[in-house]
């Protein structure tokens, strides 16, 4: 309610397009923070190396699309004109979802097999050492430059009430959109969607009902992956890749992870606007570069007053040892 | 250990003082090591002495990560942050209020240890990753602050600091971390051989058990908090006051991750893991970013390689490999020279 009143008012204060920069930012912001949220109830695990399969997405788009416009600069009336960012993006989630298996296989499998006690911070760490990893793997093989892209699409902007959005943008949004109601809706009527969130509430109770636990591991690991991926991808016109690139979603996606509560996966839809509006505000109104330090500090009231998030949510007594 | 009591009754002096220093005969001679290495030839030049002072920072800030991680059982993922903040406060106390270094050292020690003392009293109600998500989120936001009031710290731009020595020699310094890191392992040590780290221990296997056991957790996690972020403050001081200038940068999120890779794969909660592990490993990966530097992020690879193997083969560390085969020499003299006769 309150966000909703302090979306409305700024958006009178300062003009639409704050508005809209929410509404994209918050819509890429729920990718990533519904992966999290997955790998955080399902697994366990509090991925600190999420930021890198966005990273890990953004350079596959990049590679897959440069030849791709190269192609659409030599003929222009391509159908790949507007087919031809869709396939890079989907290129960058079948990656990223191939790294998360591959992450599982490697890093994870061992780890839950050799470990017993004390899950939750091993693994937490384990991630924390895949970051750095992945992080300086890029720098060592595609070097630390920028590898950006002008756009997607070209073309005219869209105007929307006097705000002119990019078709990037409104695109990115559009595949925010799709990708979460297609989640949702993957989650919540499918028959392995219901056993990944039984999984989530109780390990053994769905072991006793028969499901494979291998199985739905690595199919979670693989969708939250590459949902970030999706994330990386569709934002390559904004963040171009560079190896430390998925550090800011990251630290955005643990505030609306912390502020939705853990393992809420509806909760992170609606935290990612809430986190995309505050840093928004915070931009407009105290200026770039605080829209670290204001949300930390919000978050961490948080935190202290309400640590299992504003939404609440059953799976915080697993994480707390 | 029996062995050792029924073959000496009475203890001599030299071994009662290596107790009192919680040192034991093969520390003692690493102790030595480490204060004639800058005579010894391949390391007697300025640049190696940099790389070796760089180590015993890190070596110096993984024993005061320890003390929380290894034993309460909380990863201070802002660590490096309120380090950071303790020295932006000595580099500001001395430029600004023209204190002497060493008291500004000590100031920024008080100070990050009030910090600390707010950070512990915030996280009491928090556990595990929470506590860790907090203290991450206090270090984003010290680190954001550190950036944007470029009035007081110049920002990016960095602050220069005045040198603890006038000299351009490297070598006092490089004593200097020595024995602040002896000293920091030593206060470490001693509390955590008191009743206090019994009580730390406690708290950091099962804080439930801890308090129906009539342990007060609030006044341990919060003195635990506070020396090690005092620790962390008064190394940051350290650290402004060698280097010459400061930026952002070691606030950031990496340079614990730094500290926490030392810390665990020397061993957490043995303390003295990370210190031994960090001279030949941070050296090593010095040597490999200058030498290789057409292959940049190399070290840093085999870095977070490093830790991943740890963390999944070998949980316990370099102190666990060193406590079951090492120590269990079957030879007399051996052991003692491992283990000391206290």
């Amino acid at each position: 309610m309150i966000t909703i009143l302090v979306a409305v008012v700024a958006s009178i204060v300062s003009g639409p397009y704050l508005l809209v920069n929410t509404i994209i930012t918050g819509g890429m912001l729920a990718l990533v923070a519904t992966g999290l949220t997955l790998m955080l109830g399902v697994l366990n695990i509090a991925m600190f190396a999420h930021g890198e399969f966005f990273m890990i997405g953004s350079l596959t788009a990049y590679y897959v699309f440069t030849p791709i416009s190269n192609y659409i600069n030599e003929n222009p009336d391509s159908f790949l004109v507007v087919i031809g960012p869709l396939i890079a993006i989907a290129c960058a989630a079948v990656i990223g979802a191939i790294s998360g298996i591959v992450a599982e296989k490697l890093v994870f499998g061992p780890l839950r097999k050799r470990a017993t006690d004390n899950w939750v911070m091993n693994s937490f760490l384990l991630t924390v050492g895949l970051s750095v990893l992945l992080i300086n793997l890029h720098q060592l093989l595609f070097g630390a430059d920028f590898k950006g892209i002008v756009g997607y699409w070209s073309g005219m902007p869209i105007s929307i009430a006097d705000v002119f959005i990019s078709r990037d943008r409104a695109m990115a949004f559009v595949i925010a959109a799709v990708v979460v109601a297609i989640f949702w809706f993957f989650m919540t009527y499918t028959s392995t969607g219901m056993a990944i969130r039984a999984v989530s509430q109780d390990i053994t109770g769905a072991q006793i009902v028969g499901i494979d636990i291998e199985k739905i591991v690595l199919l979670t690991i693989s969708l939250a992956c590459a949902l970030s991926a999706v994330a990386g991808g569709s934002l390559l016109f904004m963040y171009p890749s560079y190896p430390t690139v998925g550090l800011e979603p990251l630290y955005l996606a643990w505030f609306v992870v912390i502020l939705s509560g853990l393992g809420n996966i509806l909760g992170a839809v609606a935290g990612a606007f809430m986190v995309a509006l505050l840093k928004a505000v915070t931009v407009e109104y105290i200026g770039a570069g605080w829209d670290f330090v204001v949300p930390s500090f919000l978050i961490m009231f948080v935190l202290i007053f309400k640590p299992s998030g504003i939404f609440g949510s059953d799976v915080r007594g697993a994480l707390d040892k | 250990m029996n062995s050792t009591i029924t073959t000496s009754q009475q203890v001599n002096l030299f071994d009662k003082l290596l107790d009192k220093l919680c040192l034991t005969p093969a520390g003692l001679l690493g102790l030595i090591l480490l204060f004639a290495l800058p005579l010894i030839p391949p390391f007697n030049q300025e640049y190696m002495l940099r790389w070796l002072i760089y180590c015993g920072f890190i070596a110096a800030m993984s024993v005061g990560f320890d003390f929380t991680a290894g034993f309460i059982n909380i990863v201070n993922f802002g660590y490096a942050a309120v380090s950071g903040f303790g020295g932006y406060t000595s580099a500001l106390l001395v430029i600004n209020a023209g204190l002497s270094p060493w008291l500004a050292m000590a100031a920024g020690g008080i100070t990050a240890g009030s910090l600390g003392l707010i950070i512990g009293l915030i996280s009491l109600r928090l556990r595990g990753i929470f506590a860790a998500c907090l203290s991450w989120f206090f270090g984003l936001a010290l680190m954001g602050l550190a950036t944007k009031l470029v009035w007081l710290t110049r920002g990016p731009m960095g602050l220069r600091t005045p040198r603890l020595f006038e000299t351009d020699s490297n070598l006092p310094f490089y004593f200097v971390i020595i024995i602040m890191l002896f000293f920091i392992y030593l206060v470490c040590k001693w509390i955590v051989r008191s009743k206090m780290g019994l009580a730390f221990q406690a708290i950091g296997q099962n804080m439930d058990a801890a308090r129906t056991s009539g342990i007060n957790p609030v006044y341990y996690r919060v003195f635990n908090f506070t020396l090690s972020c005092a620790i962390a403050g008064v190394l940051g001081g350290f650290y402004a006051h060698f280097y010459g200038i400061l930026t952002p940068d070691v606030m950031h999120t990496s340079k614990t991750v730094e500290v926490l890779a030392v810390a665990y794969i020397g061993g957490r909660g043995s303390l003295w893991g990370g210190a031994v592990i960090a001279f030949p490993f941070i050296f090593l990966m010095e040597i490999i970013r200058s030498s290789l530097a057409d292959l940049p992020g190399l070290n840093l690879v085999i870095y977070a390689l490093v830790l991943i193997l740890v963390m999944i083969y070998y949980p316990g560390g370099f102190a666990y490999f060193y406590d079951m085969n090492i120590r269990k020499s079957k030879n007399k003299m051996l052991r003692y020279f491992f283990n000391g006769r206290a």
